[in-house]
């Protein structure tokens, strides 16, 4: 620009200063500000190419916080992990040592750290981080567990385990032979027949198989729907010792099994599960009839009913819960009770629709390399161990009539048998899925993380260094430039003023 | 007698260094005033007598033409030069100081961020939040930047009509001054002071109008100056032309200059001669360096092509997270022919429904069918998608769905045939004899009202509240301006919520939308249309949107560091020129200063010379 009312000497000789000026007003920006330069106009060539760095740099930022997030979150996982793999082992330990004595609410001293344990692994489920639910698979918002009265003594409207439990009990026991039909034997009747329950139910034990020693005796069975087994002495009187062995399958899928054993006419008291050689076969038809009828009573009042607590755990505890339909002990099918039971699990179902749980939250830290780290309450090792310890917690005896000994008896059994189940359910079953394996992998998840992190660590110092290269400035090179540039506005100056006294104008 | 003669010679000496006097004052008041040429006496011996007197015969200019022409057309240059750089300086200040906030790149950078914050906690509701308010720092930066370029083009609108004025004041000057000299009765050419006063000022006038404009100068053996532009349209003779220039008060992206006064909207400096006669010079390109072509320049081209980026960039946003393509599944119902179900029904104004053919000849032909509302726009051009090789058909639909069939069977004409009774389900059926049907598909904008869909599309940017689906109508592209309008959907205002929610049962923690989101930001490429600048119309620029953000950005950094860059050229050039002239017709003090010695000494000698003219009478008259 020139400036207009002064003629061109003074106007090239001031641009020129102007000119020094303005370069070292440049660089006392630059020196201040640190950078070359305040526009893109001024970054030179390397413009394009710092835009992508800083962007580069921003985006490792990001994977940076995302990392960080992700690490507390898979580290909060573990931790509730880990606790629940203690709870498996601790109530597994219980279960195999605590025994059989009850207390006064009908539990065994077992139980009764089932219960502490319960609550913990609800509470260990519905971890969050932040405001992250970290086992409900995508619905992170929602706690993945009901609360543990819920599930156990329902919300008021819905019913909880221990009514599921204790309405399973009852369509599976019927009336009292687990819902098997031991004939009345019929004078001179030579064969004994024990059935399931017809109409057909889903409940009680099934006959599964029969096997005989008896001498002279022919079993048939179990055939016919519903199942039927008979054994037929036939015309020869087995001898004592002699075995036959029936096979019962429990709600549970358990196998249990009774050996009948013939005993010699007049074995006073009569041992267990055996029965005196009659005179002739129909009189020890009839005795086999009524000891098997004592046998498969005590087998269904008392290790039945732990199998049934089981099975009424694994109803409860399916989605959507099943419970028994109508009929009470009479019942013979199991209905979808959503409408009327408490859901446990309220996060997003491990179903294969929803695909696996750990891909259920993926974190990108890297422009390529994606974290599975998500989780579901419902997966196979967690609802498996949830359920067996909130069945252990929820089972009770009355105790009212305890001193009954058939009642103590039973409950014995009962007791025994939970104790047995639960402590087979908490063991590890090779081909299953188990705690360890989930921790195993948010452990692959935080070494991958961690890789990224330490490489994406050097790859933004690479470019920080590199984008100081086209933004930043050198601070010597700058103060050097001043100073030089000082100089020569200094002389500048003086060259100036001299040149305008060097006039003739002040020698005349 | 000799004494008289010597008495008169001496006078005519002191009226001679009088005279000389005068010119070396002249020349030390006027010594810093622009324009001012150096003036010299114009001085004779005449004979008288035995001696010779002196006569004054008048001024000389002390003027170097060859350098004072090639000063105007320096002037000329670096009136553009610097102009431009001065606004394209401006123009980087709109696009921010690099590596801070307040930059497209920190605002594009900040919605990557929050979407990658949202990518990992997808239920958090600040992160949901967090990533509705990037995108509204993205839209405002773009907005603000629109506002900038918009009013850089308003300042260029005035700046010309300003220049204008400035021009049709020294063309008058100019003019006035020719009259002046011709009115002279000792003739354009005199050499008297006036003249020369009258020259110096013409001259400088001169070099005013060249700073506005590239102009040619001749002078003619009456000192008459005529003036044309660069070009030769005449400006000045003994008349002044009158330029015109109709300024526009508000300058926004859609108000574009063209050629055709009917639809420019836009002033053009206009030539209107005494006799009637004008010419449009901003339509025949006459002006083509100074003030007014820099204003011209960046007004109608380089501060269109910037907004321009903008544009399509706030374009490529709004549509990659909005557009959804649907592929037809191609069926072979006897062999040889191909037959797809296409469902036009979801295109809005704008949308395209790509297919893709090979002729007898195994010719790759990519058809772009586009949705029109308005068919005073038909036919389209080919250059209206960024594809280099595609051919592009509009489609009336505010016709019949026969009518919209009939249409697609005309564009086609038989290489590929289409029925149907419902554009919701139109088959496309090959020429068995000619071409074989390859690919299908329907591109569709998800409207801003509609967020959970059950697609992860969502129109997370909006044309002021409307939704971008790249509609020609007849007032022009909804693309023009777009950046000036970007508005985050109100509907994700209110309800951040549906950014992850794209059903109306998705989880919180589902990240489908969001890793969609994600992908389109940075991982997908787009192609854009080369009437920006950036890329070729056969070879246009291919990218994701942070590596076009990144070519225009240093596009314009490159421009603007090669304007300054020139211009300091040209003002190197111009110094050198004005020295040049300072020393050849400025007023150098120390001559004139010694000048002063010499005339004073030589007044003192005429003067001895009459009092030694008078001693000699005194003697003679005492001889007596």
């Amino acid at each position: 620009m020139t400036i207009s009312g002064v003629s061109g000497r003074t106007s090239y000789i001031g641009s020129g200063i102007l000119d020094l000026r303005s370069q070292l007003d440049t660089l006392t920006q630059q020196l201040s500000s640190g950078k070359v330069s305040t526009t893109y106009e001024g970054q030179g060539s390397g413009r394009s190419l710092a835009i992508t760095l800083r962007s580069q740099i921003t985006a490792i930022a990001g994977y940076s916080d995302t990392a960080v997030n992700l690490n507390t979150r898979i580290g909060v996982a573990n931790l509730s992990l880990q606790r629940l793999a203690q709870i498996g082992s601790t109530v597994k330990g219980a279960a195999v040592s605590a025994g059989t004595t009850l207390d006064n609410t009908g539990q065994t001293a077992g139980q009764k750290t089932a219960n502490l344990s319960f609550v913990d692994s609800v509470d260990m489920l519905n971890t969050k981080s932040g405001d992250r639910y970290l086992f409900s698979g995508r619905a992170t918002d929602t706690a993945p567990v009901a609360s543990s009265t819920e599930i156990m003594d329902g919300d008021g409207i819905k019913d909880g385990l221990k009514t599921v439990i204790a309405e399973r009990k009852t369509a599976d026991l019927g009336t009292g032979l687990g819902r098997l039909t031991i004939a009345p034997q019929t004078v001179g009747s030579t064969a004994v027949a024990i059935a399931e329950e017809t109409p057909a139910t889903l409940f009680g034990m099934k006959l599964t198989n029969v096997a005989s020693t008896l001498t002279g005796a022919t079993v048939t069975g179990p055939t016919g729907t519903p199942a039927a087994i008979s054994v037929d002495l036939g015309a020869t009187n087995p001898n004592p010792g002699d075995k036959v062995k029936f096979t019962f399958t429990l709600p549970d899928n358990t196998l249990e099994t009774i050996d009948m054993t013939a005993v010699a006419a007049g074995t006073t008291p009569l041992p267990a599960n055996s029965f005196e050689l009659g005179a002739t076969t129909d009189i020890t038809a009839s005795n086999l009839n009524a000891a098997l009828t004592t046998s498969v009573g005590d087998l269904a009042k008392g290790t039945m009913v732990a199998a049934s607590a089981i099975a009424a755990g694994d109803n409860f505890f399916d989605t959507p819960p099943m419970r028994v339909g109508a009929g009470g002990a009479a019942a013979t099918a199991l209905i979808n009770g959503s409408a009327d039971t408490v859901s446990w699990y309220k996060g997003e179902p491990d179903i294969p629709a929803n695909g696996s749980a750990r891909g259920s939250a993926v974190a990108q830290v890297d422009q390529s390399i994606t974290v599975n780290y998500g989780a579901r309450a419902d997966e196979q090792a967690l609802r498996s161990q949830l359920q067996t310890v909130a069945v252990f917690a929820a089972f009770s005896i009355d105790v009212t009539n305890l001193s009954n000994p058939a009642v103590a008896k039973a409950a014995n059994a009962q007791v025994a048998a939970l104790n047995q189940r639960v402590a087979q359910n908490l063991a590890p079953v090779a081909g299953t899925q188990s705690i360890q394996d989930i921790q195993a992998d948010f452990a692959g998840a935080s070494v991958s993380i961690k890789a990224t992190t330490d490489r994406q660590t050097q790859t933004k110092a690479l470019s920080e260094t590199l984008l100081d290269s086209i933004e930043g400035i050198d601070d010597n090179e700058v103060a050097a430039k001043i100073l030089a540039l000082q100089t020569a506005l200094q002389a500048s100056y003086q060259t100036t003023s001299t040149l305008y006294q060097m006039s003739l104008v002040k020698f005349l | 007698m000799s004494l008289n003669d010597a008495l008169s010679i001496a006078m005519a000496g002191l009226r001679a260094n009088q005279a000389a006097m005068s010119l070396v004052s002249s020349n030390v008041a006027n010594a810093e005033t622009p324009g001012y040429v150096k003036k010299t006496i114009n001085q004779v011996a005449t004979n008288a007598g035995y001696g010779s007197s002196v006569t004054i015969v008048g001024v000389n200019r002390e003027l170097d033409q060859y350098i004072q022409a090639q000063l105007r057309t320096e002037t000329s240059g670096a009136g553009y030069a610097s102009l431009r750089s001065n606004f394209l300086q401006q123009l980087q200040g709109m696009y921010g100081n690099p590596g801070s906030t307040g930059t497209l790149e920190a605002a594009f950078a900040g919605l990557t961020t929050a979407v990658q914050a949202l990518a990992t906690s997808a239920d958090s509701q600040s992160a949901r939040i967090g990533v509705v308010n990037a995108a509204a720092v993205l839209s405002q930066q773009l907005n603000s930047m629109t506002q900038g370029i918009q009013s850089l083009r308003g300042a260029a609108e005035t700046g010309i009509s300003d220049s204008v004025d400035d021009a049709n004041a020294l063309m008058k000057q100019i003019a006035t001054i020719n009259n002046s000299l011709a009115a002279n009765p000792a003739g354009g050419t005199s050499t008297d002071s006036s003249t020369a006063a009258l020259l110096d000022q013409r001259d400088q006038y001169i070099t005013q109008l060249s700073g506005l404009m590239d102009i040619r100068v001749t002078t003619n053996g009456a000192n008459q100056v005529t003036v044309f532009t660069g070009s030769g349209v005449q400006l000045v003779g003994q008349e002044a032309a009158t330029l015109s220039f109709n300024a526009q008060g508000t300058v926004t992206p859609n108000t574009e200059w063209s050629a055709d006064p009917s639809k420019s909207k836009l002033g053009s400096v206009i030539v209107s001669f005494a006799n009637g006669g004008s010419i449009d010079l901003t339509a025949s390109g006459a002006i083509k360096s100074g003030k007014i072509a820099a204003y011209t320049e960046l007004r109608d081209k380089t501060l269109v092509e910037a907004q321009d980026q903008l544009d399509q960039f706030a374009a490529q946003i709004s549509s990659a997270l909005s557009d959804k393509t649907t592929a037809a599944t191609i069926t072979t119902p006897v062999a040889g022919s191909q037959a797809a179900t296409l469902d036009l029904s979801g295109m809005k104004s704008g949308n395209i429904t790509h297919l893709s053919y090979t002729d007898a000849n195994n010719v790759q032909h990519q058809i772009s069918l586009m949705r029109v509302d308005d068919p005073s726009v038909l036919p389209l051009s080919n250059n209206l998608t960024a594809d280099p090789n595609d051919e592009v058909y509009g489609i009336d639909f505010s016709a019949s769905p026969a009518s919209i069939v009939a249409q697609l069977n005309t564009a086609l004409n038989g290489k590929l045939t289409f029925t149907g009774v419902s554009i919701a389900a139109v088959t496309v059926n090959n020429n068995p004899t000619l071409t074989t049907l390859t690919a299908a598909s329907v591109t569709t904008t998800a409207l801003p009202g509609s967020l959970t869909s059950g697609n992860p599309q969502v129109a997370l940017f909006t044309d002021t509240g409307s939704s971008y689906t790249g509609a020609i109508s007849g007032s022009g592209s909804q693309i023009t301006g777009l950046a000036g309008r970007l508005t985050v959907n109100s509907a994700l205002l209110a309800d951040p919520s549906k950014l992850v929610l794209y059903g109306p049962t998705t989880a919180a923690g589902d990240t489908t939308r969001v890793d969609f989101i994600m992908s389109q930001l940075t991982k997908a490429t787009f192609q854009y249309t080369p009437s920006d600048g950036v890329g070729s119309a056969s070879a246009p620029f291919k990218g994701t949107l942070l590596s076009y953000m990144q070519q225009f950005t240093s596009a314009q950094g490159a421009q603007a560091s090669a304007a300054k860059q020139l211009a300091s050229g040209q003002d190197v050039v111009l110094a050198t020129l004005q020295e040049k002239m300072t020393t050849t017709s400025g007023v150098n003090i120390d001559d004139e200063m010694a000048h002063l010695l010499s005339l004073q000494n030589a007044y003192s000698a005429n003067a001895r010379v009459m009092s030694t003219v008078n001693d000699m009478y005194k003697t003679l008259m005492q001889a007596f």
